[in-house]
């Protein structure tokens, strides 16, 4: 049976995103566009209270690729968001999952602010699914 | 916004000190505005009141934490601000010092303290400074409902009975002078900061202020007085006095210092 470890961070991090168990196994090999990649595993990373991810919900806003670094360009949907330390480190564990990612870099940007404009027609699809409508 | 123009090395030492003083107005007002809304959570008119105070007290509390994280740039930690200054350090807006004692002073912090908060803000966004100018968008964007929850609930309780709009108005005319004296700061720092673009001059601040704010807050029988600059403190950036202890232990999260995890 598995300790249960009461500590605080241990306590934050078994909240965080429930998406997990939709995330890819590693790639085997290194990808030919890792740019490319790195949008394919942010796709699979769900915001922690409604399961769009994060991509779908426009809250990226740049991906960069350079000898191992990921740097990723965020924004959160709020000023005062709760969720944001969960966003990070899932961002974070999951293209650190890939033996090609040596490092990530999150940047949070605020310019231009978040909009429910940025949600892509994938993500209005699946917010209406869950009856969530957007303008 | 604005084009970005200025950097922080752009700035001498003194500029870097103006520029400091203004973010600490704005931020600490922020955190402390989110402390007096959190408490009408449970105690508003009615139940969609109270969720509303919630909520612009959560947006308060993140506008704080960007304005904080401005300090970065000029080579300052922001997490000794944030949770080590003693209250007498405080260069929040004197008209949260105290708590409000009814919903009307909720309203008026509203009408008055929020509204000339945002002015602040959007003048320091367009300015030349450029990380306000990328940082501001949403905020200004959020406070946007604040205006509206002011303007409505201004109007509603001036529509009222007499002893509604009685008490709106006493509660708006009480906090004026002293908010508008911290809005629109004519000291040394605040004209340094005018000729470098960074914030509007004061005069214009006003003018913006009574051009969004003035007419809603007539509605309820309130002129815009002159500002009360007596005892001004040029270090803070505001009038004599601070926030209470009790009060500042809950922004600089005492309680659960050994608990935190950001």
């Amino acid at each position: 049976m598995p300790v249960l470890d009461v500590g605080l961070p241990s306590h934050v991090s078994v909240h965080k995103s429930g998406g997990r168990d939709r995330w890819s196994e590693p790639l085997p090999s290194p990808p030919s566009d890792a740019a490319a990649a790195v949008w394919d595993c942010l796709r699979e990373v769900l915001d922690p209270e409604i399961p769009v991810s994060l991509v779908d919900l426009g809250l990226i806003y740049a991906v960069e690729f350079d000898e191992g670094l990921a740097r990723i360009d965020l924004t959160f949907t709020a000023t005062a968001c709760p969720c944001m330390e969960f966003i990070r480190e899932d961002v974070t564990d999951r293209l650190e999952q890939e033996s090609w990612v040596r490092g990530v870099e999150l940047r949070e940007v605020w310019d231009p602010p978040w909009t429910t404009d940025r949600i892509t027609d994938q993500g209005r699809a699946l917010l209406r699914t869950l009856g969530v409508g957007v303008a | 916004m604005s084009a970005a123009e200025l950097t922080p090395a752009d700035l001498d030492d003194q500029g870097r000190a103006d520029l400091r003083r203004l973010i600490l107005t704005l931020a600490d007002t922020k955190r402390m505005l989110g402390i007096r809304y959190s408490d009408w959570l449970l105690g508003a008119p009615s139940i969609e009141a109270g969720i509303a105070a919630s909520g612009m007290a959560q947006d308060e509390w993140g506008h704080a934490r960007l304005l904080y994280a401005l300090l970065k740039d000029l080579g300052e930690d922001p997490m000794p601000v944030e949770h080590d200054r003693a209250p007498e350090a405080y260069a929040s807006c004197d008209a949260l010092d105290a708590e409000a004692g009814d919903w009307a002073d909720v309203v008026a912090f509203m009408a008055v303290v929020d509204a000339a908060l945002t002015v602040l803000l959007e003048g320091f966004a367009e300015g030349a400074y450029g990380p306000a100018g990328a940082r501001a968008g949403k905020m200004i964007a959020e406070e946007g409902f604040h205006r509206d929850m002011a303007a409505a609930w201004t109007r509603r309780l001036a529509a009222g009975s007499a002893e509604a709009r009685a008490r709106v108005a006493a509660a708006c005319a009480a906090v004026l002078p002293r908010t508008l004296a911290w809005m629109a700061a004519d000291d040394a720092a605040a004209t340094r900061l005018a000729d470098a673009g960074i914030l509007p001059s004061a005069d214009a601040l006003l003018g913006r202020f009574a051009e969004l704010h003035g007419p809603v807050l007539a509605a309820a029988g309130v002129d815009l007085p002159t500002p009360d600059r007596s005892d001004w403190d040029a270090e803070r950036g505001r009038g004599p006095g601070h926030p209470g202890l009790e009060a500042v232990e809950r922004a600089r999260g005492d309680l659960n210092r050994e608990l935190f995890v950001e």
